[in-house]
């Protein structure tokens, strides 16, 4: 039997050298569809003419690389997965008045598609249709009424009709972060419906906002009851970045993204007029919204005691050990290391016994600190969220045993004392013991006494 | 003479056939001991029992795996997440040690049993040489007649089998052997005054501290007997020497086990044996004094010693207790001694059904026809007043006391009730087979105890009570046996990790959820998952599914067993948030509804309500609102509504309003609590349903991450 099973060890072995080449063919396959597929496009457009009245949006995400199919919303061969795998990874939707995707797509596609990692621009105007409001419900914000508009009585473009529906966003009230607003400084152009943000979602982000003065109401009726919207809280462009990092734009208007708009020119009131920015904003969103720029990845994650560079099977208390991972960032299309000097580590055990700010050196951010003289199972925890990066969050579980029981000091100084009257004791019962079992008292005078 | 009735044995002298007898008599005890208790493995199989066991068993394996010193340095970081456990500093090996040493011995010998046999079997074992160190304590007592009769009684008393059925793998299947052991070698070194049967004594001292808690109920009877004997006059040579050497060598040993560390020194438990120690010193030297002076001389030292020793007594004793040296008295031997206490003060411990005051019944139940035996025993070591008589009568009536405390202690009394009851019969036998002997040669001995002296006195009206006392003593002893034999095989041989009901035909049903559970456990989640359930189901999960818990059966952390319960007592918002900080992956709860399988968590619920409010943390959980406002706990639409909103509430309901449990009843219809559940549909926040077991005893819930987007 030893004979077969030799026998069998051996052919087994040669299926695994087989398996490895197949597996390798595979990575490699793979890979490279990897690269195409990281930038599949759908575009659901209203109709076709949006594709011309937004060619220089669409021109502009194929210069970036990207592949863009597009296909009316209610296209009845809709399909966004197949065989139990999404095929696209970016979906822009241009049809905000859509009240039904057509084929098999729906609201709760789309929240699945979101919860696998799939990101999605989204537009909606004045009449944003059922579907829309949906999908913008499960990410975190409410599209207002319809009909509404935002109105701005004192920002609004020398080009409006009269309700002032065509406001002038400041760039004051764009998000604090260059990664999503590409840095831009002049005013956009914008004329569609306000969004509400949830307050009680951590994620939400207000893009956008509109001024102190405006409102969302529609300008065709006289207002009766309190706008649901009024100044700060109007949002004009709503992102999510869900705990998976996928990413949402919501955008109130679809006219944001027009040829009309990229070449407009904005001019406040009396004031001079400049060219607007939508172009570039849109640019900058649309990028961030679908993971070119403030990406961060995690290659590699170490931990071991200080001098050492493998990880051990268990770490002892007052261990000295350091902490490394390698995060690079995504930028122009291909990964940089990291610069960011603010990273944090924390080791927890319920509570953080240690807290340190990780040094950068060209992408590998380590730490070095001593374990605390507290034994049990903790996890080395970097949970980095910054604002226009995805988050940092990873967490390696360690135990941390006592010492052993020859780990102790062998002699304590401070027990000296201690040492030395057992062991004078001892010697002083052993020279006992033979006086009194040799000493032979003198005869005379036992009798004596 | 009673060898001539059987021919066979003629052709042997007296002392031959009488050690032949012996030997018969305690070989059958020897066997019945093992046999008896095997009911478990021939109706089940050959598995370990209970909650307990399993842990041994489990530290056991790693030791015969590992080896002794990784052992000693065993750090778990599967159990009490997060914190870990030093287990070779928190236990007493001595079962370990014993049952891998076994294990390895019989691998030498090739015959190779797996480690889970030798831990099925050490226990019956164990009994089997208890009965031989029974024979050999009562004979050294008493008598030889009155060591076989207790030999046979400790093999099937049912308070003993009760903790040593074959698979019931705990430290008091080992400990009772240990104990009389070293009782045996106690009262040989007091007789003979002889250091070598002293050391020995500490010796065996040392493997008791080694494998049982139950050590200080030892080192507190044998200080105690050392002090009636000064009280009594009867301190002498030999008890000085006995003890002295006693108190210092077993204390080094004990101090060796790294669970006792420094307690014998400075806990108040073992102050009792240290005092007496001291006093014996003091006596001795007293002794010495006055055997050297005059009088007068004497009586000025000793008031002086008497006042200035107590003085620093005193004053030594109060610093150390105000500065925290020697340990205040724990809880559980606090509630030894009031048996109120733990009730009172330390949920956690009277949550154990075995830390309960003993009811009479069991008592009857345990022990039987020993129950009135032993008055008759006391009687006979009272009548003839001997050193060693008095520490077996001071063990008697302080196991009766502590038995009567805590019903697992039953298990120190069971073994001196075999011992005064195996006086007793045989004393009063021995007293009335004289008559019988004497009139008639021909009367077959009924008893085991064949110790018949000649006497000449022949009285038929004698001769008639000493026939119906035999008789009746002979139907005593019958019925005992098969009292105990029934007790064993109904009460104390289910291995309650497989359970078994009767249907309505009277055939068995076997309800096998429990390791069907924990085998889904282990098969699929992922091997680091982390466990949550009430603390009586931790040694079995780790043991069986080899995943992380948050608290098991060693009950050493009381805040974390309180955040798990008060997990269990609250909300799912709130139990959320406990269980994300202790990163809980899955939730294991027992449910007996669908069943009638009492013990399950619902049951156990006020107990979780009890320990999870004991703590700062739990302050805003009260007993009081988890029933309704008549005071009933309630599981129907009636119960209060914090029940019927708690976490353990919905687990255990989860999709039960639709189940038809019994006919003519309405659907979630609880068969333990006999009541229609109150809120039926319902839907889960946090937790999803991962697995239910066959029979609805185990369900496993997962537990959610965040939401992807946003927060719930």
């Amino acid at each position: 039997s030893d004979l077969t099973k030799l026998i069998l060890l051996d052919s087994l072995l040669q299926e695994k050298k087989k398996m490895r080449l197949v597996s390798l063919l595979c990575i490699l396959v793979v890979g490279i569809s990897q690269c195409l597929a990281e930038k599949r496009i759908l575009a659901l457009l209203e109709n076709l003419a949006v594709k011309e009245t937004h060619s220089i949006f669409f021109s502009m995400l194929n210069r970036h690389g990207f592949s863009v199919t597009y296909k009316v919303a209610d296209d009845s061969t809709l399909q966004i997965k197949k065989y139990g795998e999404f095929v696209y990874d970016h979906i822009v939707v241009f049809a905000p008045t859509v009240e039904e995707f057509g084929g098999s797509l729906n609201a709760d596609m789309i929240t699945e598609f979101i919860d696998n990692g799939g990101n999605i621009l989204i537009t909606g105007n004045s009449n944003t249709g059922e579907v829309l409001r949906e999908i913008a419900s499960e990410c975190g914000f409410e599209v207002d009424e319809e009909g509404t508009n935002v109105i701005d009585h004192l920002n609004f473009d020398a080009k409006d009709t009269g309700h002032h529906t065509l406001v002038v966003a400041d760039p004051k009230d764009f998000i604090k972060s260059e990664l999503i607003t590409g840095g831009v400084k002049s005013p956009l152009l914008y004329r569609g419906t306000g969004i509400l943000a949830d307050p009680g979602n951590p994620l939400v982000l207000e893009v956008l906002t509109g001024s102190s003065t405006s409102y969302s109401a529609n300008p065709e009726q006289p207002i009766k009851e309190y706008p649901h919207a009024v100044g700060k809280n109007t949002v004009l462009i709503a992102g999510l970045q869900a705990r998976n990092n996928a990413r949402v734009i919501f955008s109130g208007s679809l006219e944001f993204f027009s040829d009309e708009f990229f070449n407009a020119e904005v001019a406040k009131g009396n004031g001079k007029a400049v060219a607007a920015g939508n172009a570039e904003f849109a640019e900058a969103l649309t990028l961030w919204c679908f993971k070119e720029r403030g990406v961060l990845r995690v290659d590699s994650i170490n931990h071991h005691l200080v001098g050492e560079t493998s990880p051990p099977d268990f770490y002892t208390i007052r261990e000295n050990v350091e902490f490394e991972i390698n995060v690079v960032e995504k930028k122009d299309g291909s990964w940089v290391p990291f610069k960011g000097q603010d990273v944090q580590v924390e080791f927890v055990r319920i509570d953080p016994f240690v807290r340190a700010t990780m040094k950068n050196v060209n992408g590998r951010v380590s730490a070095q600190f001593k374990i605390p003289d507290v034994y049990g199972v903790y996890q080395f925890k970097v949970n980095y969220l910054r604002l226009g990066l995805t988050r940092i969050q990873t967490s390696t579980q360690v135990s941390v045993r006592p010492l052993r029981h020859d780990q102790y000091e062998r002699f304590i100084s401070s027990a000296y004392p201690y040492y030395a009257s057992a062991f004078s004791m001892m010697g002083g019962v052993f020279l006992f013991a033979i006086v009194f079992l040799y000493y032979k008292e003198d005869e005379g005078k036992k009798k004596a006494e | 003479m009673s060898g001539s009735v059987v021919p066979v044995l003629g052709r042997f002298s007296v002392e031959k056939q009488e050690s032949l007898l012996k030997l018969s008599i305690l070989s059958i005890s020897v066997v019945l001991a093992f046999s008896t208790r095997l009911f478990s493995v021939l109706r089940f199989e050959s598995v370990i029992h209970e909650f307990d066991p399993y842990f041994n068993y489990r530290t056991t394996r790693f030791l015969a795996e590992n080896g002794f010193y990784s052992f000693h340095n065993w750090f778990d970081d599967r159990a009490w997440y997060p914190l870990g456990r030093i287990i070779g500093g928190t236990i007493y090996p001595g079962l370990m040690v014993t049952a891998s040493t076994i294990y390895h011995f019989l691998n030498s010998l090739n015959i190779t049993l797996d480690v889970r046999e030798v831990c099925v079997f050490l226990a019956p074992l164990f009994s089997s040489l208890t009965a031989i160190m029974t024979y050999l304590l009562t004979s050294e007592l008493h008598s030889v007649g009155a060591g076989l009769c207790a030999a046979g009684m400790i093999a099937i008393v049912p308070g003993y089998i009760s903790r040593s059925v074959a698979g019931s793998y705990d430290n008091e299947g080992i400990a009772i052997f240990c104990m009389l052991f070293t009782y045996y070698l106690w009262i040989k070194s007091v007789k003979t005054g002889n250091i070598y049967w002293a050391a020995l004594c500490s010796v065996a001292y040392f493997y008791m501290v080694s494998s049982w808690g139950g050590y200080v109920f030892l080192i507190n009877i044998i200080p105690l007997h050392v002090l009636v004997l000064m009280i009594c006059g009867r301190f002498s040579h030999k008890t000085y020497i006995a003890y002295s050497t006693v108190y210092t060598l077993g204390t080094l040993l004990s101090m060796q086990i790294s669970f006792v560390g420094f307690q014998p020194v400075q806990t108040s438990e073992h102050m009792l044996a240290l005092g007496v120690f001291g006093l014996c010193q003091i006596l001795a030297f007293v002794e010495y004094l006055r055997a050297n002076m005059t009088q007068e001389n004497f009586n000025v030292l000793f008031k002086s010693l008497i006042i200035i020793i107590s003085g620093i007594i005193g004053v030594g004793l109060g610093v150390l207790t105000l500065s925290g040296k020697v340990a205040p008295w724990t809880g559980r031997f606090y509630s030894l001694l009031d048996p109120s206490y733990a009730k009172n003060n330390i949920p956690i411990i009277a949550s154990v059904s075995e830390h309960q005051p003993t009811s009479w019944s069991s008592f009857y139940f345990d022990l039987q026809i020993l129950t009135f035996l032993f008055p008759a025993g006391l009687y006979y070591c009272f009548s003839k007043l001997t050193d060693h008589n008095i520490f077996i009568i001071l063990y008697g009536v302080f196991a009766v006391y502590f038995a009567g405390v805590m019903v697992r202690l039953m298990l120190v009394l069971a073994p001196v009730m075999c011992i005064l009851s195996g006086i007793a019969v045989s004393s009063s036998l021995s007293t009335y087979m004289k008559y019988l002997d004497s009139s008639n040669q021909q009367t077959k001995s009924t008893s085991k105890v064949g110790k018949i002296k000649q006497d000449s006195s022949s009285n038929t009206q004698k001769e008639g009570i000493a026939y119906i006392f035999v008789g009746m003593i002979t139907f005593f002893l019958i019925s005992y046996t098969f009292h105990c034999t029934w007790v064993t095989s109904e009460a104390y041989s289910s291995p309650s990790i497989v359970l078994s009901a009767r249907s309505h035909d009277g055939s068995r049903i076997i309800f096998d959820d429990f390791r069907e559970a924990y085998w889904w456990l282990r098969m699929n989640t992922p091997e680091d998952a982390k466990v949550m359930s009430w603390w009586d189901y931790g040694y079995q999960i780790t043991a069986m599914a080899n995943r992380t818990i948050i608290v098991d059966n060693n009950t050493w952390n009381n805040t974390h067993i309180s955040r798990v319960g008060q997990a269990m007592a609250s909300t799912e918002d709130k139990a959320y948030e406990i269980m994300r900080e202790l990163d809980v992956n899955y939730v294991l709860v027992i449910f007996g509804g669908l069943t009638g399988y009492s013990s399950d968590d619902i049951n156990k619920f006020l107990w979780m309500v009890r320990i999870g409010g004991s703590t700062p943390e739990g302050a805003h959980i009260k007993e009081w609102d988890y029933y309704t406002p008549s005071g009933e706990f309630r599981v129907d639409s009636e119960g209060s509504q914090t029940l019927l909103n708690c976490m353990m509430y919905k687990m255990c309901y989860y999709r039960f309003g639709q189940v038809y449990t019994e006919g003519g009843k309405p659907p979630g219809y609880d068969r333990v609590r006999n009541a229609e559940i109150g809120v039926k549909d319902f839907e889960l926040d946090v937790l999803e349903e991962a697995y239910t077991s066959e029979h609805w005893i185990v369900r496993i819930y997962k537990v959610k991450d965040l939401p992807n987007r946003g927060s719930r």
